[in-house]
């Protein structure tokens, strides 16, 4: 009966998604035929949408959303460009008001079958995108198309596809001609598939047939739109009860269907879509660059498309002229007679322009290639279409957390020890990557590990749209966090920044989005030549390693990279401490002071080891600024090496030979904001007591300006205390210095000492009072 | 002939070039020797109908050696660019044996390279005893190659002063060249071409004008793709190097070689063939040519002064000196590597101690 009916009523369209040339030859066939009724394959869940399709505000490039709305990361996407043949079959249908319907298994028996065969569901959130491809395996080797392609003489199948079918002007019995070479390539397909493909692919078949039976019934003229792969299937004898037998017993799942806007950027082979083309750009101007088939317009896609690469050349800023176009078009038609082409194809062009224009320069057939080829067209769908999975998950997630969003603000104190508490957490940092500023974070939690977080939570109706636009990079917050996240990254060029982000991922526990920003911070850190970059990255990455378990990930990928930090910032520190004006070096001691505060911590021994050599190498350097060597002294000292070295350089930098400038600069290095440590650190302060006691009087008269400039930067209390512990501690004889000129005359001096008291709050002290 | 150093390309692939004539049975441009498919059979070597072999003359893309040829073949001039020794000489005079049987019409560019040299230049003794006339005139290889219709070499254009850049503009655009003097000018026959190569280092140093940029396409010929290419490469030539100056060590082994242009290759796409690691790049090109160049240096090292084996040792002063070309930021780049890749590697710890020991 069915081979009988798909004679007489039933005509196969066997075709690519997304190929302008199929779009075109589909849309001629269909006009000729005048079909009473459309048949594409698709899921039927999806049937109510259609009419959608012909909705003006509808901008493709779309897809089409089914989820599972109790767990909507499963998800399968249909996207459609213009240049899909399906979305002309939509756009025929609405035009002739003919009934258009989808016809594939319905995917609700499909999910529900992978989840209950093996498939873990989070392989399936975006893998699971192909609507049915021509291809039916994503393994390349095993594509059909491939042999065809191979055995002609081209590079893969798509390449062998897109030469035949898509750029194909003569359009008359393509079909016929399709489904021949899939026929015999059916016969003898050229690999094993494997048993669940195979079963899962002939259950979509059966119902397909089942669906062409019933329609038969109803119409007269009907056109079945499919894959090419499924239409020798399709157009098999096949009895109507083998096929029902088949189908019987199907699990099903409830799934709900949407269109959200689509990008081409995500239509693109690139972006992992099984049946994505490589090029989309190129297709959406093969399409509307011609609608028509004749042989002159075939020059002017050529034209045309070297042409809109000129403006965009000149919206660059670099010259293209005409005469560049026109030896493009030259050099491009030579290449494609050469290689026995009728048409200039991507490569044939992509060279010309090289070549002709781009003086061979790779870097702008790279903008070329992203803004063109790809195109960052976004699509767009009407308002009244119903709610994406992302908002859906978002409003499960507040329910199960309780956490209301509310107008006006309210503060919200966490404790990231209970697991509820860091749930919210890990939703209020995920949002905050989304740019969904819900919850300010009100302590900033610097270096201190903490298990405690503040936010203030406040809601904005804008929010929800915010929402809808982040769909795009997910179903889920989780999900949709990490696209963005991993997005971001790509985008940052500092260190710095990156470092920042890589704290946030953590923060959020995004662990899609930990190894893309790793090795994004990887490639950076390697690029990095300045020195102040990594020392500036340094310390947020430190505090990762050392702060991140407290939320329980995994910091281990990023040890190798502080690692390989830290070596080559001790392998680059003294060059990059050389000529500094007083103002880097004080950036630089800054820095020097937050990296060692860092090294600290660091887990791996060697990374403090290299990092104290260096430093160590750093203050025996004459041509250094004196800041940053005395600082870099100092840390050494600290560190309890080397601690006749660090002598021998204290005494030597502040010798008389030294530039006073210099050797200001360098004490106040070695002891700047340590007033209180000095006073509690008896190495130290045997360091500075004996030197001070060992110098001569006339050389005692040349430092002490210096000494004087240090110690005014610390606060009055902590001068009185030195003052005092000189006092109690006499170590040393400077005492006699201030006492031998003059003799005092205590009584006249005990006059002013409540008063001095009660200003200085301090006990009776002669010589602070001198 | 025999004591020539270098034999011309025509010369020395005759054989081939006579094989692929007789083979060839596509369309020819006017005044081609053959068609460009078949240069380009040339250039990449392959098996032609009658089951005869031609070497492989460039290693590396297809798509290149296509670009070149079609570019010929539509009148337009070519310009091969690239970095120092990525063969840019090399499949320029290919080029010319290929598609016209002579590669010998060429302009060497210099700083000093004058307009004479581009156009044409007087025998002064007659221009004095007859005044201006045609035999007085002494043609430059290029009116040469107009009037013949073959192809005009110009090696390293950007070295040629701007100024005398420019009077190529008339001849690649009007293919005709004025000889005021005489009143009259040289038009070229069809199949005169013009193959420049440049070199992008030198970028900047006497840049085209953009007049003359857009009278050529360039193709830049990058280095090698994958490791194995270039290793074949090095292979092929440091053993060709060996038998020519009898360097007494034996041929090297292919795990040196393989090591030396990991390292180059590393070193020069900063980073390491996992891609695990990136790295920084030197000032210095890195090139085939100079992988080669460190191979020919260690081998004569172990041949006159170590045991005729090629070790580390006699590889690791050349190496330094091949990525060490500034002698402060190269050093940091050069120790970094040493520092996070040799020292990790387990078999390359020899290696590492040698190069440690020369620092």
């Amino acid at each position: 009966m069915t081979s009988a009916l798909a004679v007489k009523q039933v005509t196969l369209f066997g075709i690519r998604h997304h190929g302008p040339g199929s779009a075109r030859s589909l849309e001629q066939a269909l006009t000729a035929l005048q079909p009473d009724c459309v048949l594409v394959e698709g899921p039927p869940e999806a049937d109510d949408l259609l009419g959608f399709a012909a909705d003006p505000a509808m901008q493709p490039p779309v897809a089409l959303l089914l989820y599972d709305p109790k767990q909507p990361q499963r998800a399968v996407f249909f996207p459609f460009a213009s240049f899909s043949p399906e979305w002309r079959a939509f756009q025929y249908a609405a035009q002739h008001q003919v009934p258009v319907r989808f016809f594939d298994l319905p995917h609700s028996h499909r999910l529900a079958d992978a989840a209950h065969d093996h498939a873990p569901p989070a392989a399936q959130a975006d893998q699971e995108t192909e609507p049915a491809e021509a291809e039916p395996d994503d393994d390349f080797y095993s594509d059909p198309l491939d042999w065809l392609g191979r055995s002609a003489g081209y590079a893969d199948g798509e390449s062998w596809w897109e030469h035949m079918v898509e750029q194909r002007r003569d359009t008359s019995d393509i079909f016929q001609a399709i489904a021949e070479a899939m026929t015999v390539l059916r016969e003898q397909p050229p690999t094993q598939r494997n048993a669940a493909y195979e079963r899962r692919e002939a259950l979509r078949e059966a119902y397909m047939r089942k669906q062409i039976r019933a329609a038969c019934k109803h119409y007269q003229r009907i056109a079945v739109v499919c894959g090419a792969w499924h239409v020798p299937a399709l157009a098999a004898r096949v009895a109507a009860k083998d096929d029902n037998a088949r189908l019987k017993g199907l699990a099903k799942i409830n799934l709900k269907a949407t269109w959200v806007p689509w990008s081409y950027q995500r239509l693109s082979s690139a972006s992992g879509y099984g049946a994505g083309v490589s090029a989309p750009g190129w297709y959406h101007h093969l399409w509307s660059a011609s609608p028509t088939a004749d042989n002159h317009a075939a020059r002017h896609i050529t034209i045309g498309w070297l042409t809109r690469i000129a403006h965009l050349l000149r919206a660059q800023d670099l010259d293209c002229s005409s005469a560049h176009v026109i030896e493009a078009v030259r050099l491009a038609e030579a290449l494609a007679a050469m290689r026995a082409r009728p048409l200039p194809g991507l490569e044939e062009l992509d060279e010309a322009v090289r070549a002709v224009i781009c003086m061979g320069d790779d870097r702008i057939t790279a903008i070329i290639r992203k803004q063109l080829l790809v195109d960052d067209r976004l699509g767009a769908v009407p308002r009244d279409v119903p709610t994406v999975p992302l908002q859906q998950d978002f409003e499960q997630q507040q329910k199960s957390l309780r956490l209301k969003a509310e107008v006006g603000q309210k503060m919200l104190m966490l404790d990231l020890r209970k697991p509820s508490h860091l749930e919210r957490s890990k939703l209020l940092h995920r949002m905050s990557l989304l740019d969904i500023r819900w919850g300010h974070p009100a302590n900033h939690h610097g270096g201190k590990g903490t298990f405690h977080e503040q936010w203030r939570l406040e809601w904005l109706p804008d929010y929800s749209i915010d929402l809808i636009g982040a769909a795009a990079w997910g179903n889920t917050i989780a999900e949709a966090a990490s696209q963005r996240t991993i997005d971001r990254a790509a985008q940052h060029q500092t260190l710095s920044e990156l470092a920042g982000l890589i704290d946030a991922v953590l923060a959020a526990d995004l662990t899609a989005a930990v190894s893309p920003v790793v090795a994004r911070l990887q490639a950076l850190a390697a690029d990095e030549s300045d020195i102040g970059a990594m020392m500036t990255a340094l310390p947020a990455l430190g505090r990762v390693l050392r702060y991140g378990d407290v939320r329980q990930t995994d910091t281990d990928q990023l040890k190798p990279i502080v690692d390989s930090l830290v070596t080559r910032l001790c392998i680059g520190l003294v060059n990059a401490c050389r000529s500094l004006d007083d103002e880097a070096a004080a950036q630089m001691t800054e820095r020097i002071d937050q990296v060692a505060q860092t090294t600290a911590l660091l887990p791996n021994p060697e990374d403090r080891e290299r990092w104290l050599v260096a430093l160590f190498q750093l203050a025996q350097q004459s041509d250094v600024n004196g800041l940053v060597a005395g600082r870099a002294c100092r840390l050494v000292f600290d560190s309890g090496r080397h601690a006749d070295a660090c002598r021998d350089l204290l005494l030597s930098a502040l010798s008389r030979g030294s530039d006073p400038e210099q050797a200001g600069r360098w004490f106040e290095g070695f002891l700047r904001t340590s007033g209180t440590l000095l006073l509690h650190d008896d190495h130290l302060w045997d360091l500075i007591d004996t030197w001070l006691c060992g110098l001569s009087g006339a050389a005692f008269e040349t430092v002490l300006p210096l000494v004087r400039r240090t110690m005014a930067s610390f606060s009055a209390g902590e001068r009185r205390q030195i003052a005092e512990r000189v006092k109690r501690n006499p170590a040393g004889q400077s005492s006699q210095t201030a006492g031998d000129s003059t003799p005092i005359d205590h009584e006249r001096a005990a006059l002013a000492m409540p008063l001095l008291n009660r200003l200085l709050a301090c006990g009776p002290n002669q010589r602070g009072a001198s | 002939m025999n004591n020539i150093l270098r034999r011309q390309a025509e010369d020395q692939f005759a054989e081939e070039l006579a094989e692929l004539r007789k083979a060839d049975d596509l369309a020819r441009p006017e005044n081609w020797a053959m068609s460009p498919q078949a240069v380009v059979t040339y250039l990449m070597g392959g098996t032609l109908a009658n089951g005869f072999t031609v070497s492989a003359k460039y290693i590396g893309n297809r798509r290149l050696m296509e670009i070149a040829a079609a570019t010929l073949a539509t009148d337009r001039a070519l310009l091969l660019y690239g970095v120092p020794g990525t063969a840019k000489s090399w499949v320029s005079e290919h080029l010319a044996a290929a598609i016209t049987g002579d590669s010998t019409l060429l302009i060497q560019g210099t700083a000093g390279t004058s307009e004479e040299a581009i156009r044409y230049g007087w025998n002064y003794a007659r221009l004095l005893a007859q005044g201006p006339s045609e035999e007085a005139l002494v043609a430059s290889p290029l009116i040469r190659a107009m009037e013949a219709g073959k192809l005009a070499r110009i090696e390293e254009l950007t070295r040629i002063p701007a100024d005398v850049q420019d009077s190529l503009i008339t001849i690649l655009s009007e293919k005709a060249l004025p000889v005021p003097e005489l009143n009259t000018q040289v038009q070229a026959r069809r199949g005169f071409n013009v193959i420049a190569t440049a070199n992008n280092r030198d970028k900047g140093v006497n840049e085209l004008s953009s007049a003359l940029k857009r009278r050529f396409n360039t193709v830049i010929l990058p280095l090698p793709d994958s490791m194995d290419q270039e290793i074949a490469i090095v292979e092929k030539r440091v053993n060709e190097h060996r038998t020519v100056l009898a360097l007494p060590a034996e041929a090297p082994a292919a795990e040196e070689i393989r090591r030396v242009v990991t390292i180059f290759r590393e070193l020069r796409a900063g980073r390491t063939e996992d891609g695990k690691n990136k790295l920084k790049s030197p000032s210095g090109t890195l090139s085939t040519a100079e992988a080669i160049s460190v191979m020919g240096s260690g081998l004569a090292l172990a041949g006159h002064f170590g045991d005729g084996c090629l070790r580390p040792a006699d590889l690791a002063a050349g190496l330094i000196g091949a990525v060490v070309k500034d002698p402060v930021q190269d050093r940091i780049v050069w120790n970094e590597y040493l520092e996070t890749v040799v020292k990790e590697r387990d078999d390359w710890a020899d290696l590492y101690r040698v190069c440690r020991e020369l620092d």
